[in-house]
């Protein structure tokens, strides 16, 4: 009995002398800036740094009425939403097709993974280059072909789309490696049975891949919604968030409001309700994708 | 009707390979035409012609650029961020997950639970404030202001726990009877068993922070503090026109990260599914 005491002892001051540094960690770099944000968030001007008083609910409620804010989270759940499907779908498709007898399988899918490793500053700069309304390849293969060119990236109604566009080319191969990985998880003899029954490979991908998947689905959509709602780079370096605000998605308007017009007060009641907009659109997609799988 | 894969319609396989060739083409295009545009003198640029090929192969560009930004400096600079980082969470992380997986303490359950909440805090909201912490510790500006705000991650430590769970309990009695100290038990009995789930997030987070563009934005002020990633946006706005060179800072820039994947690209890619499944 004093034994397992002394054990006992020995291990919890060995969990916590060990835990001392992780607790400071997590305090300071994220419990702590989370409580300044929220109180931040209650005063107009520049908190913490400057210059402030007390607002109580008036930066939330301006948030709220501003159309520049409303028209940026609207865009940018648009950009979240089709970023994540136009990923998911060709991904699962690729992924389906390499886990079948392929020949150079491994290589194939190393290489369409490659852009997602790849700095988005770089992905921003070859598209960027590719897509030059006078250099560019694209345009100068369309001019050559005799087709109408076109100023992808300055255009409002082109501009979203493209930058979509190439936040999908960038990603897809992660959403497909991750589903390779579940599409092996698979019983094998679910697909045998379903042959033995006569099921066509379309219907054995319909019936049984795609359920069986629905885990998977659920945690790439909900990592790549939240990724894609919060994101600022794709933005930043390929448009910085023009032409005419067509690509200023909401978390450029928030930077722009907090680093360069140093509204602090402003930014973290915008930054605060992004924050609750993410926590609604995870938990609903989890009560339309979450269902029980039965093997 | 169907008797296996083996024996496919030819029609199939030409549709299967299509397809694959399609994706793979266009994973690779925006590359080669980078490394394309970089060779090219400004009258290809101008040609007109839809060109692949430059008709002279320009190399002066790979040494006009490194008269323009300081790349050298950059690039160090990305590998002290990123190596600093990635080194941190492979001391930290396991060592955190250790405790949570083998050792009971009082307030073990609320501390865990705490820990996995941080998943849910996207890093956008926290920026601003750890921008005025970083601002009054003095750390703008410097490798450890770059640093400290990654030094661990609730990820890292789930995913590390999720591994050590499985080492028999016994094993780490039979050491502790053998008068072992907790920290020995865990440097020679759980470290050598997570080779994989190591590399796999050393990997992980040496990519992720080498690719890290917000953060440095944001608490970086000077050129020669910044890594590659701001360091390039700053030579794409100053030289916007010309894409050649622009093209060959980005080539210099992507071979860290090329060469990295080719010489591990098993292992990137196992990794990646390995993080995918727990």
């Amino acid at each position: 009995m004093r034994l397992l005491n002394s054990r006992k002892a020995r291990e919890a001051g060995f969990a916590y002398i060990v835990l001392l540094p992780a607790i400071a960690y997590f305090l300071v770099y994220f419990f702590y800036p989370i409580g300044v944000e929220l109180w931040a968030s209650f005063f107009r001007g520049q908190p913490l740094i400057g210059q402030s008083e007390f607002a109580g609910f008036e930066n939330y409620r301006q948030a709220l009425m501003d159309p520049r804010v409303r028209a940026a989270f609207g865009r940018t759940i648009v950009f979240a939403t089709l970023g994540t499907f136009c990923t998911l779908v060709p991904a699962l498709f690729l992924a389906a097709i390499l886990s079948g007898p392929i020949k150079a399988a491994t290589t194939i899918r190393a290489i369409i993974f490659f852009p997602y490793i790849i700095s988005f500053v770089i992905v921003a700069l070859m598209w960027k280059s590719l897509l030059d309304p006078y250099t560019g390849m694209l345009n100068v293969l369309l001019s050559f072909l005799d087709l109408p060119t076109q100023n992808w990236l300055s255009t409002p109604s082109t501009a979203l789309p493209t930058i979509i566009a190439i936040t999908v080319w960038k990603d897809i191969g992660y959403a497909m490696l991750i589903y390779i990985a579940a599409i092996q998880g698979i019983p094998k003899e679910l697909y045998e049975a379903a042959e033995v029954d006569g099921a066509s490979p379309a219907q054995r991908f319909r019936r049984i891949t795609i359920p069986l998947l629905m885990p998977t689905t659920l945690f790439l959509a909900v990592i790549s919604m939240i990724a894609h709602l919060q994101d600022l780079s794709a933005p930043y370096l390929l448009t910085g968030g023009g032409p005419a605000e067509a690509t200023r998605l909401y978390a450029l308007h928030v930077y722009e409001v907090a680093f360069l017009e140093l509204n602090i007060g402003y930014a973290s009641a915008l930054s605060f309700l992004m924050f609750i907009a993410i926590l609604a659109i995870t938990f609903v997609q989890f009560r339309f994708l979450n269902r029980e799988v039965v093997y | 009707m169907s008797t296996g894969s083996s024996h496919r319609a030819p029609l199939a396989v030409f549709a299967v390979y299509g397809t694959l060739g399609f994706f793979v083409i266009l994973a690779l295009f925006p590359f080669l035409y980078m490394i394309s545009l970089s060779l090219q003198t400004d009258a290809d640029l101008f040609s007109g012609v839809p060109m692949l090929v430059p008709s002279v192969l320009q190399f002066s560009n790979y040494v006009a650029i490194w008269e323009k930004a300081p790349f050298a400096r950059f690039i160090l600079n990305s590998f002290i961020i990123a190596g600093g980082i990635t080194a941190l969470h492979l001391f930290f992380d396991p060592l955190v997950g250790y405790v949570f997986a083998k050792m009971e303490f009082p307030g073990k359950r609320a501390m865990f639970a705490a820990l996995l909440s941080t998943l849910m805090l996207p890093f956008f909201i926290r920026m601003i404030p750890l921008y005025i912490l970083t601002a009054k510790m003095g750390w703008l500006n410097t490798y450890q202001g770059l640093i400290m705000p990654f030094a661990m991650s609730a990820y890292g430590i789930f995913l590390m726990r999720q591994f050590i769970r499985p080492i028999p309990s016994d094993l780490l009695d039979a050491a502790r009877l053998d008068g072992a100290s907790e920290w020995r038990i865990y440097r020679s009995v759980v470290l050598p068993q997570l080779g994989a789930p190591m590399a796999t997030l050393g990997l992980l987070t040496f990519v992720f922070q080498f690719n890290e563009f917000l953060w440095p934005l944001v608490v970086v002020s000077s050129v020669e503090m910044r890594p590659i990633t701001t360091g390039l946006t700053l030579f794409n706005s100053e030289f916007f026109t010309q894409w050649n060179l622009t093209a060959t800072g980005g080539v210099i820039l992507f071979l860290p990260s090329l060469l990295l994947f080719v010489f591990m690209q098993r292992y990137f890619v196992r990794s990646v599914m390995m993080s995918g499944m727990k």
